[in-house]
């Protein structure tokens, strides 16, 4: 019988193939022990293979710690051990997909995972419980369509992404497509992209009022602009650089107002020279572009690259594909037609409503496809593929709102078409509204997940739906999206409604919460950040979402947006309305807040218990953290009111004041003065590593050492929003290492 | 032919009066008992939200346990990841399971699994592709394992799906329908 390597031979790149028989040969190395762990769990990470949570071995059961005890003791990274299942991660550049690709993609669900296969926010799609030993055979039979892993994790240039709709949308400039499509083959693996202390995200838009791109978001993106040069129409691109969400979300900064088409590719080399070699790389906090932008401004990091650029080799690649735009032109399946009159099957209509998009080309719509939490099953992959060959060909998008796209759908195919979904369980309307629900992994799956943000989003999805009909329409137009930790894979800056999962320590135990994130804006290709203003128990995040949609309905004024609503409403008057929201009650009266959505176990370690003298003095700093709390909300409100300077120095004062709670635990009659609560937070906290790594406690330990040392020359309201980004993650690294600090008490005889 | 990723689904009784979230807690009682033999329990996973999807899914390192809704029909599957010891090992496995599940307080017996139909697949296109000649080597290790567990039944094997790209699977009619205990005190390996 021949191996899957035999039989793809010929099917497979010879570059690709090699580079997967080096990584299988890389795995015999491992476990003979001769490579070691660290440059192991680098290499996997760059062809897509990631940890999952509890591949440490341990796992709370909601009883206890207990311990998983697998086969072999060997590690694939540092605290991964190899045979815990794992995470398979699949670039598909600008979403493209065509049905044998999503052949390939269902069989592998089904024979290396768990038969489901998840569309992530950056167009991909992720495999779960994915055994090591298995990914090369799984690398080799997915080059064969085509799609490579390589690079989908680690310290690379990240799935390149872009609007689904290019090509067909209504109000795009032209066509995106062909340029991600050469960013991400020109970049892949190229020498100049090797050497980065960091992920590098690129994205494309069409234009610049709609959302699809969210360009200023990335790393690197570009908006599609024209110009005319000697009477010429000439395309390019407005060329953003070091955005980025992450912890603190950073605006990206304009590069260039047109850059040529000509120079995308050569720009973002230079780019990728300039950040390989200036980026930061020792602290993975500060390593993202966007440090690099925001530390030298962008006119430096500007001149650095255009000095780069002059230097550059020349690469014919930087302009061949150019000579093949018209000929890579989609092609429909069927001749336009109209829907007229034709006989709509019961749901028709408001599937139609929300999911049809009528293309810019005549006779023709792109139907979104909406995936629960972005999963679906093989089958219905399998079956859609079917589909996708009967309506759309080979035209298929995935979202970055976790969806799926079938372009090119002659109009009057439209029932039929919703019949063939419906049959298959995939023809739910609401697709990029209120109860689409946007969620990253979270506690499911990922190992930095606090609180279960797919629970919470099913919980969402389930309840918007049942009333999606007697929904205001400005309520239905708006978006959620969730995160399980402060890491915002979920998107939640960007979204009407947006949470990130915390936890709370109350009565000694732990509390699955949310913080609830206002004032952020999908649309303008991601054009606001929200900022958090107050943390709710994850069980009470429904009630939140009722509270402020039915406030939104009763008190709109005319066609107000929901951000100018939150903005009117402002942020003491929407914590006031909440505030009762905060509380939780006892675990014998109701322990169903104890425990997070979806998931029975207790969530918190049940059987903690903690000293009187510990109790005391942690009450003690729980009052002293609630100032905190109270400080970086002034500093929220100083933010809207546009006083920059009262708004950075509220948020200091926070992280002041967090600081020294934590002090106090430790030295409680510490003087109240700056340089004294610093010094002995370093001393006492971060130099003996207590905050830990757990909650990335250190990095945010950098956040008050940055602003001590280094106060704001200027205040902006960049340099302010930041800032009080940054004060609300470190309140929330010193609430985890008052838990720490419990929990160590609690161990001590 | 040397297959180890194979699959057994025992079918829930028609119709099923239980909620497919209603395994999420007895599936987390079970690890935290480990209370499959010879099984590391690791997680459980909510598909509930798939429509005819693996519903909820106990992942062990050995195999891995759904309260599977494939074609709308509730039943357990589990499917074997790492080699074992052929296909009566994997029917005691999943017998098992689903006495346990059958015996669980939480269901208060509202739950039995019948035995005249059993789904059987092989979950590895290299060496068991959908088509007849699969269907012919593999036949005989299907029919005899069952054989064993059901001798006086009238064992029926076809082809689930003629679709080529479809996992390779067959439907099994027994004949008759016993209770899981009588299959499973019959399997003495």
């Amino acid at each position: 019988m021949p191996t899957w390597e035999e039989k793809l031979t010929d099917k497979i790149d010879p570059q690709l193939a090699d580079e997967i028989s080096v990584f299988e040969t890389e795995i015999q190395l491992r476990k003979q022990g001769k490579l070691d762990e660290k440059v192991f769990a680098e290499t996997r990470l760059r062809r897509g293979a990631y940890g999952q949570r509890y591949d440490n071995g341990h796992r709370n059961d909601g009883i206890r710690s207990q311990e998983l005890k697998y086969d072999s003791d060997l590690t694939k990274g540092p605290d991964t051990l190899w045979d815990a299942p794992g995470m398979q991660r699949i670039k598909i550049p600008f979403g493209g997909l065509n049905p044998d690709q999503m052949d390939m993609l269902a069989d592998l669900a089904e024979e290396y995972a768990d038969s489901v296969l998840h569309v992530t926010t950056r167009q991909d799609f992720q495999f779960h419980f994915v055994h090591i030993d298995d990914t090369p055979t799984l690398m080799r039979r997915l080059a064969a369509v085509g799609i490579t892993t390589r690079e989908a994790c680690g310290n690379s240039i990240r799935n390149v992404t872009a609007c689904p709709l290019a090509g067909i949308c209504r109000t795009e400039v032209f066509d995106v497509v062909p340029y991600a499509k050469a960013s991400a083959k020109f970049m892949l693996g190229h020498p100049d992209a090797q050497g980065f202390g960091r992920k590098f995200k690129i994205a494309f838009s069409g234009c610049a009022g709609e959302a699809c791109g969210l360009v200023n978001m990335h790393d690197l993106g570009g908006i599609a602009v024209k110009r005319i040069e000697n009477g010429k129409e000439k395309r390019g691109f407005a060329l953003y650089v070091g955005g980025g969400l992450g912890a603190v979300p950073h605006d990206a900064k304009l590069f260039d107002p047109f850059l040529p088409e000509e120079e995308l590719l050569p720009t973002t080399q230079a780019i990728a020279r300039v950040f390989a070699r200036l980026g930061e790389k020792k602290n993975r906090a500060q390593a993202r572009v966007k440090f690099l932008v925001a530390k030298l401004g962008i006119d430096e990091f500007r001149r650095l690259v255009l000095e780069e650029r002059k230097i550059l080799p020349h690469d014919p690649r930087w302009t061949s594909y150019l000579a093949n735009l018209n000929r890579d032109t989609e092609k429909p399946l069927k001749a336009p037609s109209h829907l007229n009159g034709q006989k709509r099957p019961e749901g028709f209509d408001a599937w139609f409503t929300t999911n049809v998009y009528r293309q810019k080309q005549e006779g023709y719509a792109a139907a979104s496809i909406t995936l629960p939490l972005g999963d679906l099953s093989s089958w219905q992959m399998r079956e859609l593929a079917q589909i996708a060959r009967r309506f759309s060909g080979d035209s298929v998008r995935t979202t970055v709102e976790q969806n799926m796209l079938l372009r090119w759908v002659s109009e009057t195919d439209l029932p039929a078409l919703y019949q063939e979904l419906q049959r298959i369980g995939l023809s739910d309307p609401g697709a990029g509204t209120i109860v689409d629900v946007t969620a990253c992994p979270g506690t499911d799956t990922c190992k930095l997940g606090i609180s279960s943000s797919r629970g919470l989003a099913a919980e969402l999805s389930t309840r918007l739906a049942a009333k999606s009909y007697s929904l205001d329409e400005g309520v239905r137009n708006l978006r959620i999206k969730i995160s399980g930790c402060f890491n915002s894979c979920g998107q939640h800056h960007i979204s009407d409604l947006g949470f990130y999962g915390v936890s709370r320590n109350i009565n000694n135990r732990k509390v699955p919460h949310f913080q609830v994130v206002l004032g952020g804006q999908w649309q303008n290709n991601a054009g606001a950040y929200g900022l958090a203003l107050i943390s709710i128990p994850s069980k009470r995040i429904p009630e939140v979402v009722d509270r402020i949609t039915d406030r939104f309905v009763r008190e709109r004024q005319h066609a107000e947006s929901f951000q100018s609503f939150i903005k009117r409403i402002g942020k003491r008057e929407l914590a006031r309305m909440l505030e009762d929201l905060t509380r939780v009650p006892s675990f014998e009266s109701d322990p169903s807040f104890y425990s997070d959505w979806g998931d029975p176990r207790v969530y918190t370690i049940g059987d903690m218990g903690v000293g009187e003298c510990a109790g005391e003095v942690i009450s003690v700093a729980q009052f002293e953290m609630a100032a905190a709390e109270r400080l970086v909300f002034e500093g929220q409100l100083s933010l809207d009111d546009g006083d920059y300077t009262k708004a950075d120095a509220h948020a200091y004062d926070a992280m002041l004041q967090a600081a020294l709670s934590l002090v106090k635990v430790e030295f409680m009659d510490v003087p109240n003065e700056p340089d004294t609560v610093v010094s002995e937070f370093r001393t006492r906290f971060y130099d003996t590593n207590l905050l830990g790594d757990r909650y990335a406690g250190s990095k945010f330990a950098q956040y008050l050492f940055r602003r001590h040392e280094s106060p704001p020359k200027e205040h902006t309201q960049d340099q302010a929003h930041r800032i009080v980004e940054e004060a609300q993650l470190f309140i929330e690294a010193a609430h985890a290492g008052h838990d720490i600090i419990a929990e160590r008490r609690s161990k001590q005889p | 032919m040397d297959l180890q990723r194979i699959g057994i689904k025992i079918f829930a009784a028609d119709p099923a009066p239980v909620s497919v979230r209603e395994f999420i807690p007895i599936f987390h009682t079970w690890i935290q008992k480990q209370a499959v033999k010879n099984h590391l329990l690791i997680d459980v996973h909510n598909y509930s939200h798939i429509h005819n999807g693996p519903g909820i899914l106990l992942v062990a390192q050995e195999g891995n346990f759904s309260i599977d809704m494939a074609d709308g029909r509730m039943g357990l599957l589990y499917y074997r990841k790492k080699p074992g010891d052929g296909i009566t090992s994997i029917l005691k496995t999943v017998l098992q399971a689903c006495s346990l599940l059958e015996a669980d307080p939480a269901l208060a017996g509202r739950l039995r699994f019948r035995t005249d139909e059993i789904a059987v697949l092989a979950n590895d296109r290299l060496q068991a592709p959908n088509n007849d000649e699969t269907l012919s080597e593999i036949k005989p290790a299907v029919s005899s394992a069952l054989r064993n567990v059901l001798p006086s039944g009238n064992i029926a094997i076809s082809l689930s799906s003629t679709n080529p790209r479809e996992r390779f699977a067959v439907r099994v009619q027994t004949g008759q329908s016993e209770s899981v205990g009588a299959l499973l005190s019959r399997i003495t390996t």
